[in-house]
């Protein structure tokens, strides 16, 4: 590149290159995650939340124990309830082998050993299912994307 | 029981479709987002692959490109797929499902172009999957910074008056699907087309579009 060029044939030479293109982003995202942690002080925290946490460490389930009886009236925030019926009917319900496992273990009952997912989280798979949904389904892409880039002959 | 709080960005709304808190709306503006996004998908289905020929300057002599049955038959499922994400995205009315809908079209364009073996067109696409990988933290710290500053993930709720959302909630959301859609980045796409197979290509771009003019309606209205 010639001393003699104008600024912008610079900056425009330099955002052409493609290989440039992941240090441009990430200038972009430093340069707004510090307008972020200087706006941090303003931002405050809301407590009336929509979906409750409270940790409870001697639980055997212990990050996901919404407590509650299943296929009881377990109380279940929902922002719109009128579009989940049934929303706490199956919530803290546990197979045969989870409950087993949560009752002789510490953790292994909310693992995917016990079943997917653990205990039935209503808010997971009741309330916000879509979004179990589409989780999953970025799963899979991703898994076909790796099996062919991987299964195809070099 | 639906109503939107504002219809002077989307306009009136026509349908409501309810996914437990998950309540997707269809204004004009998404509406016409959604039906653009149909129609490219149908295209990906229906339509057959470009033959590009390459024509030697100076002489009569051309080379016709095969088409690999194998990478067509992927690239029409990475279409399709990026079209479905596509449609989910236009209509969500969550922000949280929204921006798993925006990394799922991040994805699936990776999956589009990294399927070819052009040294030119792989090397965008490595450039091109870690800024979409970098994206995500952008994209789930916004919804994120959404979450725990207003109690609530559902549109409904944020596009009202008495609900403030941060600014740099706004920031983050749109810086992450800049990354995932890569909509102002357009140089790592010109190499992008190089790449041959015209209908699944074209995918690439028509859901970055269409991420960007939905996560500006979101934004405005939040």
């Amino acid at each position: 590149m010639k001393a003699n060029q104008s600024i912008i044939t610079r900056i425009s030479a330099t955002i052409s290159r493609v290989e440039n293109l992941t240090g441009l982003y990430a200038l972009l995202v430093v340069a707004v995650t510090v307008i972020g942690l200087v706006t941090l002080p303003f931002i405050t925290y809301h407590d009336d939340q929509l979906y409750p946490k409270t940790l409870d460490p001697d639980s055997t389930l212990d990050p996901y124990d919404r407590g509650g009886v299943p296929f009881g009236t377990t109380l279940v925030k929902a922002q719109y309830p009128e579009n989940s019926p049934f929303v706490g009917y199956v919530t803290a319900y546990l197979t045969p082998l989870s409950q087993w496992l949560a009752d002789t273990t510490h953790h292994m009952g909310t693992t995917i050993v016990a079943h997917p997912g653990g205990i039935i989280d209503e808010i997971l798979y009741n309330t916000r299912g879509l979004d179990t949904v589409v989780e999953t389904s970025i799963l899979f892409v991703a898994f076909a994307i790796a099996s062919y880039l991987f299964r195809r002959d070099a | 029981m639906f109503n939107l709080p504002t219809t002077n960005i989307g306009g009136q709304e026509l349908f409501v479709l309810e996914f437990g808190d998950i309540v997707n709306y269809f204004s004009p503006y998404t509406a016409v987002l959604f039906v653009f996004a149909l129609l490219f998908t149908a295209l990906a289905i229906v339509s057959r692959p470009e033959r590009q020929v390459d024509i030697a300057f100076g002489g009569d002599a051309y080379y016709a490109k095969e088409v690999d049955p194998n990478l067509l038959r992927f690239q029409r499922f990475m279409a399709i797929a990026c079209g479905l994400a596509t449609l989910g995205a236009m209509v969500s009315g969550d922000v949280f499902n929204f921006t798993l809908f925006a990394s799922m079209v991040g994805i699936t364009n990776i999956g589009i172009v990294a399927a070819y073996r052009n040294r030119h067109v792989l090397n965008a696409a490595f450039q091109y999957g870690i800024v979409a990988m970098l994206a995500t933290v952008p994209l789930f710290g916004g919804a994120a910074i959404v979450l725990a500053s207003t109690g609530t993930l559902s549109m409904w709720e944020l596009f009202t008056d008495g609900v403030a959302v941060p600014l740099i909630a706004k920031a983050f959301l749109v810086l992450g699907v800049m990354g995932e859609g890569m909509a102002p980045f357009y140089v790592a796409k010109a190499e992008i087309t190089r790449a041959q197979g015209a209908p699944f290509i074209l995918m690439v771009h028509v859901s970055s579009l269409l991420l960007f003019l939905r996560v500006i309606e979101i934004v405005i209205s939040m």
